[in-house]
């Protein structure tokens, strides 16, 4: 791939990236999220048009319409989201759209003897499910389908997108066991991630993205994980982080030995501790999809948890309800501002009041005053430069960064006394970003306790006094900014203890977990 | 995921036996007697009663495996059921015989074809509204549906027609039990146990039965091995407007005249047919046991009366409705296909 | 923004409605009768006189009702086809509940008006329950309200009119019927000198738009329920409650059509009988409510649009030869044509009407 340029809009996600795979070997695409890994992969699967660049597959330029293109040419790539169909058997989905028929019905005794063939090469262990329904695989099994699915079609080079961030590590050994296995045989393939050790693990070459560029490819033997952190993460960006003292304030918000369970009846929060004082920024960070969600979902209401008890002002509100907490003074930026933070087809005055429902003086009586409604979108508008300042705008017909200020000012508004916001900045311009920090670190600096959550390191690095590492449902440590790099922070996001026991030396002067037991 | 799958299968199962165990524990502490009660001609009754509801209810379940909620099919069941009685009136001149029958169900499958094509066009290309298009559809056939029928008779209700005749298949009507209900009796019966088993074989062990089940799991998956998911929509939707239009004509030839007053003699059989699919567990056999359910309650005015119970026909008539609201209430979250309801745009 | 989809909305419903009229003329025409003189008659039924125009607000007034109880459970986001049912049990207990206090009440015009208050509250009371219990299936047990709503519109009708068969036929009538409410219960004649029509009805409809209009437009609860219908997510991120909020939905949906079945009984009718031939309101009134885009103050031009069609309907019915349940295919057709505004949309970019391709 040469030169490879993908805008979205105004966002130039891959800027003239090379990068080329050599036959028979393991190539790790390594960068943050949002560094345009996937996009550069998807443009070479024929999912996304690309703006400029070739592709060339054994030296001959190719164009891929759609997938379809990719795979006849021999392009097979693994999805972070599987692109199975859960209620039927692995069998059914490995041959779906290539069927091999006999009288009209599947042919099962041929499709399954292929399989077998392709899987005793490797050490798959798939063809002794092939009448399991995907549904009742586990993750681990579910990617391995993917991948006999690709290698059924055809497929040389193998493309996997972040595949070990839904695996348990003894799946993840098995995984990289398998790509080299793969490789031996002379399948090429690439490795998408974010962690660095596997990339060292798995892969001949590293290749590192951020901000859409190529900074470099070198090879595996000869690097270390401090270089590629170094690489991944780049330098240039210094945030000013004026020092502060330790705040010393009340704990506002506290949780004790929460355990939250998630959409599929599975434990996603395992016995968190947590403390917010006033005058505090608590920062979680952490990769997504480690119990982020639930934990906040839990704090706000959004969520019943297993056990374990929620705190605000000392006062048990564990058995409250949404409503009762947003009365009480919890405000919540919410992870997902198109679904839950506004209403689409409303306009701005309407959404002003998504949340304030039973607050005066928007409404009295179980009355809405249209007006006093219609003056408080105004002043946000203002006051949180949301543009264009129309009112009268429908939530859709605003830019992300817009409507996220629009969020933010509304919820700050609320006057709370805790603000709780979910990846605050995420899809947002690095205007609205400023902005949207400033803000924050205003409020804290007024005394309000605030829990951010992100999986930017940059943006958790810049706010927080502390930084609570989550890692599969628990909080790996918590560590102290200052004194912390993002390296450092790096390691913990990706479940590894920092070398030793203790948040790589960093952590040990750091305050306590914030548990707030005191 | 596979455990709520597995569990709530076994839910559903242990409470059927459990509703069939109270069932016969009331009837025996009322001392009703159960085996004047579900006799074989009740068992034939039922099954003929449930005809028109299990070919309904197949259709409709390939309609929202491949992704489409077809409603419509109340509708379709009206237009069916007008079209065929209209059609061997005329055909015949006002005295059909067997072969008018016949050619009338065939008219009506090439009528339900032909608006079974729009009615896929308007959802799929034209990304219709399927609730608010389904219910019209039903309207439209509780309008035009008793129109036909007034500009032919004069009146909502036809004249006397002509129902099929059973159909006696030598040898195999003899055997005890199965040979009445299955080989002495409409042809229609037959045909439609034959033709639910055909169409869950062709569900789970062909190429296209892969295809709409995928098509309703997880289109981009489909997509992206190289099926037209469109393409596989449109022959479910349309398949679900053919069989439901047949199920109309089925409900004709089994009742031998055509009634346009209310709701018309389909009278909601179509929507039991989407709640006998979702009983079924979007199993075709499944399906068809369901349909038989429903057929049961409806057939059971007769046998009360036979057995000297009285209740009024009025409420007796209401069973299936309430049996509905039951089974919706117990099983109400039956897990549709991921994708109902979402229209699939291509990447490209 | 807003005022373009308000015409826009407003342009896909009459040419929603003009499409479904185009067709049921042509089906006229192909049906052998003279589509002229049927377009006459259609004209003179609704409009012609004032006895047609006492008939054309009098099913508008039903129309108006019906259709903003359909309008308040699409706004919510739920689809209450059951309407019909809840209208059948407001209006069987309205009658029911003022024969069982008559006796009890002072007869004249002060009676009159303390029957027709209990006949309401009876009415709409009921009709609220018989809504809430879809609502609750919904919340409590996920059943399908489409479903679950339509049978029991079978089951209202069926039990309603078993009752006026048999325990509630009253005392020597020779049809299903119930005892008549008393003389003096009932609406004044005033402009319209018309039975079955009382400008009093006319304004009780108006009201309850308006009522409903301000508890949609300007209460909390009705923030809850129209953000629940729009985007439930963000409904429950603001504090809302989406299973009592289906609850309350259904019971309001049911009470205004529970209103509705006893204007019906009250203006109309004065007893009660078998519900199978009383007419689809309930079924009509989703065609009112989405042409009206499920806003209470379009539901009045829409529901003054189908009592001209359903009163123009009747007339023809006795006037002409063509089948009235032509009006009733028409009804369907607009209902499928609401239902596909990316039909209208298409069509609009091609014949360069304006319209943005999305």
């Amino acid at each position: 791939m040469e030169g490879i340029t993908k805008r979205f809009g105004d966002v130039v996600a891959n800027d003239d990236v090379d990068f080329s795979v050599e036959k028979g070997s393991i190539h790790a695409l390594l960068g943050e999220n949002g560094s345009g890994k996937t996009t550069l992969m998807s443009v070479l699967y024929g999912l996304y048009e690309k703006n400029a660049g070739t592709v060339s597959i054994d030296g001959e330029p190719r164009e891929f319409e759609s997938p379809r293109d990719a795979m006849d040419a021999g392009v097979g790539m693994i999805h972070q989201h599987f692109q199975l169909v859960e209620t039927m058997t692995v069998l059914q989905n490995i041959v779906l759209g290539r069927e091999p028929t006999e009288m009209g019905l599947v042919d099962t005794s041929t499709a399954r003897s292929d399989i077998e063939e392709i899987c005793s090469r490797y050490d798959f262990h798939v063809d002794q499910y092939l009448d399991t329904k995907v549904q009742d695989l586990d993750l681990g099994a579910r990617q391995r389908v993917e991948i006999v699915k690709s290698l059924y079609r055809g497929a040389d080079i193998l493309i996997l997108d972040e595949p070990t961030a839904v695996l348990t590590p003894q799946e993840i050994e098995d995984l990289l066991d398998l790509m080299e296995e793969l490789a031996d045989a002379g399948h090429s393939l690439v490795f998408i991630t974010h962690k660095l050790g596997e990339a060292l693990d798995a892969a001949d070459e590293v290749t590192v993205l951020r901000d859409g560029r190529a900074i470099g490819t070198v090879d595996a033997a000869g690097t270390t994980e401090a270089e590629l952190a170094r690489m991944m993460v780049g330098r240039e960006v210094q945030f000013d982080r004026p020092p502060r003292d330790p705040p010393e304030g009340d704990f506002v918000l506290n949780a004790e030995g929460l355990h939250v369970r998630g959409s599929r009846g599975l434990e996603r929060v395992t016995d968190v501790d947590l403390g917010v004082r006033e005058g505090e920024i608590l920062g979680i960070a952490g990769v997504q999809g480690n119990g982020q969600t639930e934990l906040v979902e839990a704090l706000t209401g959004l969520r019943d948890v297993d056990s374990g008890t929620v705190r605000l002002n000392g006062e048990d509100i564990t058995e409250a309800n949404r409503r009762h907490r947003i009365d009480a003074g919890i405000a919540y930026i919410p992870e997902d501002r198109t679904t839950e933070g506004l209403v689409q087809d409303y306009t701005l005055v309407r959404n002003a009041l998504l949340g304030n429902q039973t607050v005066e003086p928007f409404a009295d009586g179980g009355m809405i005053d249209w007006s006093v409604v219609n003056d408080h979108a105004e002043a946000i508008i203002r006051e949180y430069d949301v543009q264009p300042p129309d009112e009268g705008a429908k939530a859709k017909s605003l830019s992300g960064g817009n409507q996220q200020k629009f969020i933010v000012g509304r919820e700050i508004e609320h006057d709370p006394d805790v603000m709780i916001a979910s990846h605050p900045t995420r899809g947002v311009d690095i205007g609205s970003i400023e902005f949207i920090h400033d803000r924050l670190l205003e409020l804290r600096d007024a005394g309000m306790g605030i829990l951010v959550v992100s999986s930017k390191l940059d943006e958790i690095q810049k706010l927080a006094d502390r930084i609570a590492v989550m890692y599969e449902g628990e909080f790996m440590d918590t560590v102290d900014p200052e004194t912390t790099t993002e390296e450092e922070l790096g390691l913990l996001m990706a479940g590894h203890d920092a070398g030793s026991g203790h948040g790589g030396g960093a952590g040990d002067d750091a305050p306590d977990g914030g548990s707030g037991r005191e | 995921m596979s455990d709520d799958a597995a569990g709530d299968n076994r839910v559903r199962n242990a409470a059927l036996v459990g509703i069939l165990v109270v069932a016969v524990l009331a009837a025996t502490a009322l001392d009703l007697p159960i085996v004047d009660i579900v006799t074989i001609g009740f068992v034939e009754r039922s099954l003929q009663a449930a005809t028109p509801i299990a070919l309904t209810a197949i259709g409709g379940l390939y309609a929202e495996k491949s992704g489409v909620f077809n409603i419509g099919v109340e509708g379709f069941m009206i237009f069916g059921a007008a079209t065929a009685a209209t059609t061997m009136w005329i055909i015949s001149g006002g005295s059909p015989g067997q072969g008018d029958v016949w050619l009338a169900i065939l008219a009506s499958v090439l009528v339900s074809l032909a608006f079974a094509v729009v009615f896929a066009v308007l959802l799929i290309r034209y990304e219709a509204d399927q609730i608010v298009a389904g219910l019209a559809l039903w309207f439209i056939g509780l309008g035009f549906g008793p129109f036909m029928a007034v500009l032919v008779w004069d009146s909502r209700n036809s004249p006397s027609l002509e129902g099929i005749n059973d159909l006696t298949v030598p040898v195999l009507a003899d055997v005890p039990v199965l040979g009445p209900i299955f080989f002495d009796t409409s042809p229609l019966v037959l045909f439609t146990a034959v033709l639910a088993v055909v169409a869950w074989k062709f569900l789970n062990d062909t190429r296209y039965g892969y295809w709409i089940q995928a098509a309703g799991e997880n289109p981009e998956a489909l997509d992206t091995a190289g099926i037209d998911v469109t393409r596989v929509r449109y022959a479910a939707v349309i398949f679900s407007g053919v069989m439901a239009g047949l199920g109309g004509a089925v409900l004709l030839a089994h009742a031998g005249s055509f009634t346009g007053t209310g709701e018309t003699m389909v009278s909601g059989r179509g929507w039991i047919g989407i709640v006998a699919y979702l009983f079924g567990n979007y199993n075709p056999i499944g399906a068809a046991v369901a349909a038989l359910v429903f057929g049961g309650l409806d057939m059971l005015q007769i046998q009360l009366q036979t057995v000297g119970i009285e209740v009024p026909n009025r409420l007796v008539n209401l069973f299936p409705y309430a049996g509905v609201i039951l089974v919706l209430t117990v099983w109400g979250s039956t897990r549709t296909p991921s994708a109902v309801g979402e229209t699939y745009e291509s990447e490209e | 923004m807003l005022r373009a989809s308000v015409i826009e909305r407003l342009a896909i419903a009459t040419a929603s409605t003009a499409l479904a009229l185009l067709i049921g003329v042509t089906i006229v025409a192909a049906a052998g009768y003279d589509p002229v003189q049927f377009i006459t008659s259609m004209l003179q039924g609704a409009l012609g006189g004032q006895s047609a125009v006492a008939r054309t607000l009098r099913f508008s007034t039903l129309f108006i009702l019906t259709g903003v109880a359909v309008a308040v459970a699409f706004r919510a986001g739920v689809f209450n086809i059951g309407v019909q049912g809840q209208f059948v049990v407001g209006g069987f207990m309205t009658i029911m509940s003022i024969v069982w206090t008559a006796p009890l009440l002072p007869e004249g015009a002060v009676g009159g008006v303390g029957l027709i208050l209990i006949g309401f509250v009876a009415g709409a009371g009921s009709g609220g329950l018989y809504g809430a219990l879809p609502g609750a299936l919904k919340a409590y047990a996920d059943a399908n309200v489409i479903i679950t709503t339509i049978m029991l519109n079978f089951i209202a009708t069926g039990v309603v009119g078993w009752l006026v068969q048999n325990p509630f036929r009253g005392e020597g009538n020779a049809a299903p019927n119930t005892e008549r409410i008393p003389e003096y219960v009932s609406f004044p004649s005033i402009l319209f000198d018309s039975s079955g029509f009382s400008i009093v009805g006319l304004a009780i409809a108006l009201a309850v738009v308006a009522v409903i209009y301000v508890v949609m437009e300007r209460s909390r609860f009705g923030y809850d329920m129209v953000t629940s219908g729009h985007q439930e997510s963000a409904a429950t991120y603001s504090g809302v409650d989406a299973k009592r909020t289906v609850v309350s939905t259904m019971t309001l949906s049911g009470m205004v059509a529970g209103i509705a079945g006893a204007v019906f009984a009250i203006m109309i009718q004065g007893y009660y009988t078998d519900p199978s031939g009383i007419g689809t309101y309930g079924f009509d009134a989703i065609a009112v409510s989405l042409l009206a885009a499920n806003n209470p103050l379009g539901i009045i031009p829409a529901g003054l649009l189908f009592g001209g069609l359903e009163s123009a309907g009747s007339h023809i019915g006795i006037y002409t030869d063509v089948p009235v349940q032509l009006i009733d295919g028409v009804i369907g057709l607009v209902i499928l044509f609401v239902a596909v505004p990316e039909l209208f949309r298409m069509a609009a970019v091609r014949t360069g009407l304006g319209g943005e391709k999305r």
